[in-house]
């Protein structure tokens, strides 16, 4: 058995630093306004042009959480990058653990915003494995990785937001 | 760019923002799926939830981070955070009662910006919190 956690113990530190992909994401207004709705926000500047427009905006904004999910709810096949890493380490440092059982926690999320994002808007990510470690608490095996996403403007190429991830594997 | 709602001088530190309570339904998650792309059966799939060994299915950590958010947006304005950190402290069950605390936690200049600081939590009907964070809006 620790012949196995230590080779884990290396696969994780194997991956500290490993690209975690790089996507394209387009901004619509459908999906934006579809997640406003589902995290409770009835401000009108989500559902409403005008009232976007009223506020500063040129287009309807994405709530805060939105980075998260756009990765996954705002994807294109033929538009991702085709020099996007293929795999994703984050996932072959964690399948195995799910093979064994235990629980997938979201641990931590932070966003850094340097601009809000809006319906028109298309973004590039450049993701990578930033930390990556296990320990012991009450008797459970607790893996811990940190990844952390940059989202820059295509257009521009200026930076817009930076979203970094705890994902914990409790077993 | 920004929605307008706080004015910097006007703040305090101490204040808060609105409480937005919420009772966590199973269609909460289902819409939230939906919206995020996140199917995880766990929060959506009650047979395949209890299978695993839980009681039901549990709220998505950024379901809670989300509206939490919807609370700190309607509070500081539309567009105008900066920085917007949590650690997920419990998962979330369906019939709890979520509610929203706020709290401006400092005030500051830097690089010309006019910066309120505010502590965010995200807790259930008996004061267990299930998110403690952080939070920074830039306003004017």
């Amino acid at each position: 058995m620790a012949d196995g956690a230590e080779s884990h113990e290396e696969v994780l530190k194997g991956i500290i630093g490993q690209p975690t992909g790089k996507a394209k994401v387009v901004i619509e207004r459908g999906t934006v306004q579809h997640f406003a709705d589902a995290v409770l926000s009835m401000n009108p500047i989500y559902h409403n042009l005008d009232a976007a427009k009223a506020a500063g905006f040129e287009n309807i904004p994405a709530p805060p959480t939105w980075p998260f999910a756009m990765e996954f709810a705002a994807k294109y096949e033929e538009l991702q990058p085709a020099d996007a890493p293929t795999g994703n380490p984050l996932m072959a440092a964690v399948g195995p653990l799910i093979a064994k059982g235990g629980l997938i926690l979201h641990g931590e999320q932070e966003f850094i915003y340097h601009r809000p994002i809006v319906v028109g808007d298309v973004l590039i990510s450049d993701g990578k494995i930033t930390d990556a470690y296990q320990k012991e608490s009450k008797g459970k095996t607790m893996t811990f990785i940190c990844s952390s996403t940059a989202w820059s403007d295509e257009k521009t190429g200026e930076p817009v937001v930076t979203a970094t991830f705890t994902l914990i594997h409790r077993s | 760019m920004g929605e307008h709602k706080l004015n910097f001088d006007a703040v305090t530190v101490g204040d808060e923002a609105p409480v937005i309570s919420h009772k966590l339904g199973r269609t909460d998650l289902v819409k939230y799926a939906g919206a995020s792309g996140d199917f995880n059966p766990m929060h959506h799939d009650e047979v395949a939830a209890q299978a695993a060994g839980l009681p039901s299915v549990f709220g998505h950590g950024m379901f809670s981070m989300g509206i939490l958010g919807s609370a700190l947006t309607d509070y500081v304005g539309v567009g105008n955070i900066s920085r917007y950190q949590v650690r997920f402290t419990r998962q979330t069950w369906p019939d709890e009662v979520l509610s929203s605390k706020i709290v401006v936690t400092g005030k500051r200049e830097e690089d010309g910006k006019k910066l309120v600081d505010l502590a965010v939590t995200l807790t259930n009907g008996d004061g267990e919190d299930k998110l403690v964070g952080e939070a920074t809006a830039v306003i004017g």
